[in-house]
């Protein structure tokens, strides 16, 4: 290893005093293949630039070579894959990027190599590149599209690669709650959550940088006779001195979401915990998502500078001016060694100063004002630095990195300058994106020449260049004001406002929109390579509307939301179309501010955690019994108990329904929504809550019940037992439980509140289990032994009964799905477990054989029994054959409703049993029934099998299905056609009604 | 019989309870604030109490609350707030609704509140329906802000306040009984015993980075 970093190239740009990076920290690290360090503190850009890369990219369109632009999270340009592997993500801003060692990066979008990209070739193409291409030339034919076009478009423009492994990393969300949020970390940041967090407010302090200080890092100023970054530390130590403070560093604020009834509002961040790292520690997440709850909020999330539209102006070596001195102070890094400034402001000519200060030769600072600060003038003289007012950059020149600029001066003449950097500042872009999220407009302010927050959403303040307030002074004045109020409106006294003197900030600026008559092609939106002539097509072919001009061109659309490009091109809109900008307007900004990984979004809810599972008592008994179990809704409930030696699972459960009606068997039911019902009027409340009647129902008898929704289709079934004076227990079906109590809790609290009647769920404290077969009653008289008895004289069909059984409260139901003498047997679900297995044991020389839901379905359907497949929501109590179960003598839910003409038709579907003629034919599920010889079509439809099953007993299939006029029609022969599985059977009409249909197997 | 020595209650936690081993996660230094030998957040499962919810009848408000004061020394909470007496507590779930626990009994607690209050609240034994689990330790409110979306600060959630919530997609009632005896402030959950084991992953899996031990409860 040691050997290995002996071979580093050293860094050949990095400046020997500045910066805050740890030099006594190197990294070593990779990008396309080459080795190189860098110091612990840098960013990948500062380390890439500190190596002399300049060459980190090739862009979407065109596959220009493309360098690094900014210093932050606004970079369009340097977009790297990072890590490698499974870890491997694209489209990461090498400017965010925190170096650490043996992180390993590659450039994106260039084949074979960024150096040489055979892809560049597009850019000689570029006349058919141009704004609009997709939509004009790969309009026809339309099946060219998807087979042809898309796939070449895809590989020639994509941006990165992700990997196509899971991800080896965990994701983690939290809430956070606070009285003052405090979005940026800045100068004015830093200022409000100083000032609230004296008043003992609970504030929590974000920033997307892993230093706090903003622009201070980046820019030479005194703040109190201290330098900015001293300034900054002491705040931060205070700041983490309080107990109620909590900063939150390279955590992005991505989006302000609604407010609540208490007026506090939600925004999403997002907190990069581990990304700085090779492997996250162990339990560590990589990333973690933040719901942040706030009462108050100080936005002081700052600006973004703006590039100048001109010629050439994406050669790498062109940068933004405030990037460069945050390159040069914070990162010990000087991008270039030539180099000169393009400004239309007072921000370029502080970077030059930093750069002469750095020992960087600036040979010219280029400003298109006429007049400037004469004080800025002289300060540039001073360092030997050519002024030229008035001018501009029209082209610039280099292969791969830039060489030379083309300076068109005051008098109209060209100037050559040979300069590798070329710092660029068009003014500031207020970041007012988390302002405008709830819906609010940013305004527009003619005195910096860009978009400020307009009205702020309820409980949210800003501070600072966000606002337009670009002086240092005025950041710090605004911040410390704004932190004070917050705190006062969450009613915590902030007392004094903090106040500091700081050094003069020149932050005039004029703005120039685009260069006039420039060489080359001038690029609004780097990320999406649109270019002026983009803009000036869009216009030009009437795509004049803000909303038009983003979508022709895709001008602000690439993954950092036009964060440098969206008021050029607004600018560039308004010019060719002699409008203000403002009447222009501007497109909405939309969360989230900067790339949220779909990881954090999903959390720890991964594969099979997904959802939460819900697991009966029995499971690990039916687990152990090899059971294969299915999902019904969040239940696992055991599917089948495959037998040693059985080879399909039709094998098994024919095997299941056999011994269960030849012997007896054994089924988890407790997923069964079970509900309790109390009160003096609980059976009035039932009485309208189901068709039949239930206040007639004695205690210690079970009745069968079918319930409406208000709209009169069928809503659920299931038994209803009374088990004490005023005390009823409620089934309904697994899937529909929730759904049941909901409607309950609104018909007892909404609809009648005046019946005393009292309803809670209680599916969860009783494990049940049915126990079915002819051979029933023996196995429950050894189960219970001289706690119950169970003949049938003493506990006949219906009838239910709580008892103590080994010291425990249990319940006993002789009710039926099966067909067969039948019970359900309930014992606190602690016991459930423990009941299973002494069941199983008194079952043992009965042959008792477990059997799972799908020979449940079986006998359910070889017994006419409807179920979920049939209670679909579009039938009605007469379609299910149990229209006379609706009482004349009473009102109940649903009952006006079930009238309706449309829902009375005799000629609705309605339930029949259907079996092949030829009976070795496999019927499908969904199959259509039409007249034998009809041909397939809607007009000839007659209604359709819902359930189907293959029948042990009978040896050959059955169904149940809903057929026009179905009852009358038992006998006659129809077709049943699938044609979605290729079900096409002649089936017989009969009564649904398949096996014991007297019903002489209940009732032993 | 030999069967009923076998007849023994099962917590679905019962592989991750103090019987088994208890899976202990080391901290992660980095986020540790506490010394590493301490694990941040200690989870306990709850054994032998007894749970039922109360559901005061119609009009019967005040003669409920006068029987609760009378047979368990409690002053029914009118809020989302909880009452304890002698080993009884109740805890307000909603207008007329409450938990009512103790910590032994079974459920027998169930059938002695059904008498106690006969006429004037309908009762439902709970006591197998729910699973509860204890959580402490220096980083448990860290640990339960990735679970809960509601504010466990001790200024907004005080001892003897209670929540019904969700804890990663599970519907949860969650309160503050009084502090240990170290003045570690605890908090109880109370769930859903099918969704305990999906619980408890998650709440595992959000404790882990802190240091996270299972004790006897």
């Amino acid at each position: 290893m040691s050997s290995a970093r002996d071979r580093i190239p050293s860094q050949p740009y990095r400046l020997p005093h500045h910066g805050i990076v740890d030099r006594a920290h190197p990294l070593g690290f990779e990008f396309d293949g080459r080795r190189y360090s860098g110091f612990a503190g840098d960013t990948l850009a500062s380390a890439l630039l500190a190596a002399g890369v300049r060459l980190v990219g090739r862009s979407f369109k065109y596959h220009r070579p493309r360098g690094i632009v900014a210093a932050g999270s606004e970079e369009p340009n340097a977009l790297v894959e990072l890590r490698s592997g499974a870890r491997r993500e694209a489209n990461t801003r090498a400017t965010v990027a925190e170096l650490f060692e043996g992180l390993v990066a590659r450039s994106q979008n260039a084949w074979p190599s960024v150096g040489f990209d055979v892809g560049a070739v597009n850019s000689l193409l570029s006349p058919i590149f141009v704004a609009g291409f997709y939509y004009k030339t790969f309009m026809w034919p339309a099946a060219f599209w998807e087979k042809l076009y898309e796939p070449i478009i895809r590989r020639a423009a994509g941006l990165g690669r992700a990997s196509h492994d899971s991800d080896p990393d965990t994701y983690d969300k939290a809430h956070a709650f606070c009285d003052v949020l405090v979005i940026g970390g800045g100068p004015a940041g830093l200022a409000a959550a100083l000032a609230a967090g004296r008043s003992g407010a609970r504030v929590i302090l974000c920033d997307e940088d892993f230093v706090l200080g903003g622009r201070l890092n980046g820019d030479r100023h005194v703040i109190d006779d201290m330098s900015g970054r001293d300034w900054v530390w002491r705040v931060e130590t205070e700041l983490r001195s309080m107990p109620g403070v909590r900063i939150m560093a390279r955590t992005t604020v991505f989006g302000t979401y609604d407010d609540g009834l208490t007026g506090a509002r939600t925004f999403g961040a997002l907190e990069r915990v581990s990304d700085h790292l090779a492997v996250p520690q162990a339990h560590r997440p990589r990333q973690r998502l933040w719901k942040i709850i706030a009462r108050q909020s100080v936005l002081a999330a700052g600006a973004v500078e703006r590039p100048l539209v001109f010629g050439g102006n994406d050669r790498p070596g062109v940068m933004m001016a405030a990037a460069v001195r945050t390159y040069l102070n914070r990162f010990g890094v000087a991008p270039g060694r030539r180099a000169a400034i393009f400004t239309s402001g007072d921000d370029g000519w502080r970077t030059a100063a930093d750069l002469v200060q750095a020992g960087v030769s600036v040979e010219a600072v280029i400003d298109s004002r006429p007049d400037v600060d004469p004080a800025l003038v002289r300060a540039a003289e001073r360092g030997h630095v050519q002024v030229l007012l008035s001018s501009q950059v029209v082209g610039t020149h280099g292969r791969q990195r830039l060489s030379s600029i083309s300076v068109r001066g005051a008098d109209g003449r060209l100037a050559r300058f040979a300069v590798d950097l070329l710092a660029v500042s068009g003014g500031w872009n207020p970041s007012v994106a988390l302002s405008t999220h709830p819906g609010e407009k940013p305004r527009w302010s003619p005195g910096i020449s860009a978009f400020v927050p307009g009205d702020l959403p309820r409980a949210m303040s800003a501070a600072g260049a966000c606002t337009g307030s670009l002086a240092l002074a005025d950041s710090l004045k605004e911040g410390a004001g704004a932190g004070a109020r917050a705190a006062a409106a969450t009613g915590f006294n902030a007392g004094a406002v903090p106040a500091w003197k700081s050094s003069d900030d020149r932050v005039r600026s004029s703005p120039l929109w685009f260069v006039e008559d420039f060489d080359g092609k001038a690029f609004v939106d780097f990320q999406h390579d649109v270019t002026y002539e983009d803009v000036v097509l869009a216009e030009r072919e009437g795509y004049r509307s803000v909303e038009h001009l983003k979508r022709y061109t895709t001008l602000g659309m690439a993954t950092d939301q036009g964060k440098t490009s969206s008021v050029n091109g607004l600018a560039i809109m308004a010019a060719l179309t002699g409008r203000s900008i403002p009447d222009v307007g501007t497109t909405s900004a939309r969360p989230p501010y900067t790339p949220v990984s779909i990881g954090a979004l999903a959390g720890s809810h991964r594969g099979k955690h997904f959802r939460p599972t819900r697991l009966t008592a029995g499971h690990d008994w039916a687990q152990e019994r090899g059971a294969t179990f299915v999902e019904t809704g969040q239940w696992l409930r055991a599917q089948w108990f495959t037998a040693p030696g059985e080879t399909n699972w039709q094998e098994t459960v024919s095997r299941e329904v056999r011994a269960v009606r030849s012997s007896v068997g054994v089924c988890d039911v407790s997923t069964l929504g079970k509900i309790d019902i109390q009160g003096a009027d609980a059976g009035a409340f039932l009485d309208r809550v189901y068709i039949n009647m239930f206040s007639t129902l004695p205690v210690g008898k079970a009745r069968y019940g079918l319930m409406l929704r208000e709209d009169g289709f069928v809503m659920d079934d299931g038994t209803t037992a009374q088990l004490a004076k005023d005390h009823y227990v409620m089934s309904t079906t697994t899937a529909n439980a929730a759904g049941v109590m909901q409607h309950l809790e609104h018909a007892r609290q909404v609809l009648w509140p005046e019946l005393d009647v009292q309803i809670v769920s209680v599916t969860e404290q009783w494990a049940q289990y049915a126990i079915a077969g002819p051979k029933a009653r023996q196995l429950l008289e050894r189960l219970l032994g001289d706690a119950f008895e169970v003949s049938d004289r003493a506990f006949p069909y219906l009838a239910c009964s709580q008892f103590s059984w080994r010291n425990l409260p249990v319940r006993l139901f002789r009710i039926s799905f099966s067909g067969e003498l039948a019970y359900e047997f309930a014992v606190p679900a602690r016991y459930g477990d423990a009941a299973i297995r002494a069941i199983v044991r008194a079952g043992e020389t009965l042959d008792v054989t477990p059997y799972g839901t799908e020979a449940l379905g079986v006998m359910r359907i070889e017994k006419g029994h409807v179920a979920g497949n049939e209670l679909n929501g579009t039938t009605t109590a007469a379609d299910l054959g149990l229209g006379r179960m609706m009482s004349k003598k009473k009102d109940f839910i649903g009952r006006v409703l079930a009238e309706r003409p449309g829902l009375t038709d005799p000629e609705r579907p309605t339930l029949i049993g259907v079996k092949p003629v030829d009976r070795s034919a496999r019927l499908y599920g969904g199959a259509h029934f039409l007249a034998l010889g009809a041909v397939p079509s809607l007009e000839n439809d007659q209604g359709y099998l819902t359930s189907v099953a293959y029948s042990p007993m009978l040896g050959h299939w059955i169904g149940l299905g809903f057929l026009k006029r179905g009852p009358e029609r038992h006998g006659e022969r129809l077709r049943a056609f699938c044609p979605i599985r290729g079900g096409d059977a002649e089936v017989e009409v009969v009564s649904p009604l398949f096996f014991d249909p007297e019903g002489g197997r209940l009732h032993v | 019989m030999s069967d009923s020595l076998a007849f023994a209650p099962r917590s679905p936690l019962a592989a991750v309870g103090p019987a088994a081993a208890a899976p202990v996660s080391a901290p992660a230094p980095a986020a540790a604030a506490v010394p590493v030998a301490a694990p941040g957040v200690t989870a306990a499962v709850l054994d032998g109490f007894g749970l039922a919810t109360v559901l005061a009848r119609k009009g019967s408000s005040q003669t409920l609350a006068q029987r609760a004061r009378e047979r368990f020394g409690i002053d029914l909470p009118t809020a989302p707030t909880l009452s304890a007496a002698s080993g009884v507590a109740f805890a307000g779930t909603g207008p007329g609704a409450w938990l009512a626990m103790a910590d032994r009994g079974g459920n027998g607690f169930a059938a002695k509140l059904m008498t106690d209050l006969d006429g004037v609240a309908s009762v439902s034994d709970q006591s197998d329906g729910y699973v509860l689990i204890r959580l402490t330790g220096a980083r448990v409110r860290d640990a339960l802000s990735k679970l809960v979306p509601i504010d466990l600060h001790p200024r907004a959630f005080k001892a003897g306040d209670v929540a019904s919530t969700v804890a990663s997609h599970i519907g949860v009632t969650l309160w503050r009984p009084a502090d240990g005896p170290d003045a570690a402030h605890v908090f109880e959950v109370a769930l859903f015993r099918s969704l305990a084991r999906s619980f408890w992953h998650a709440l595992a899996d959000a404790a882990a980075e802190y240091g996270f031990a299972v004790h006897p409860p």
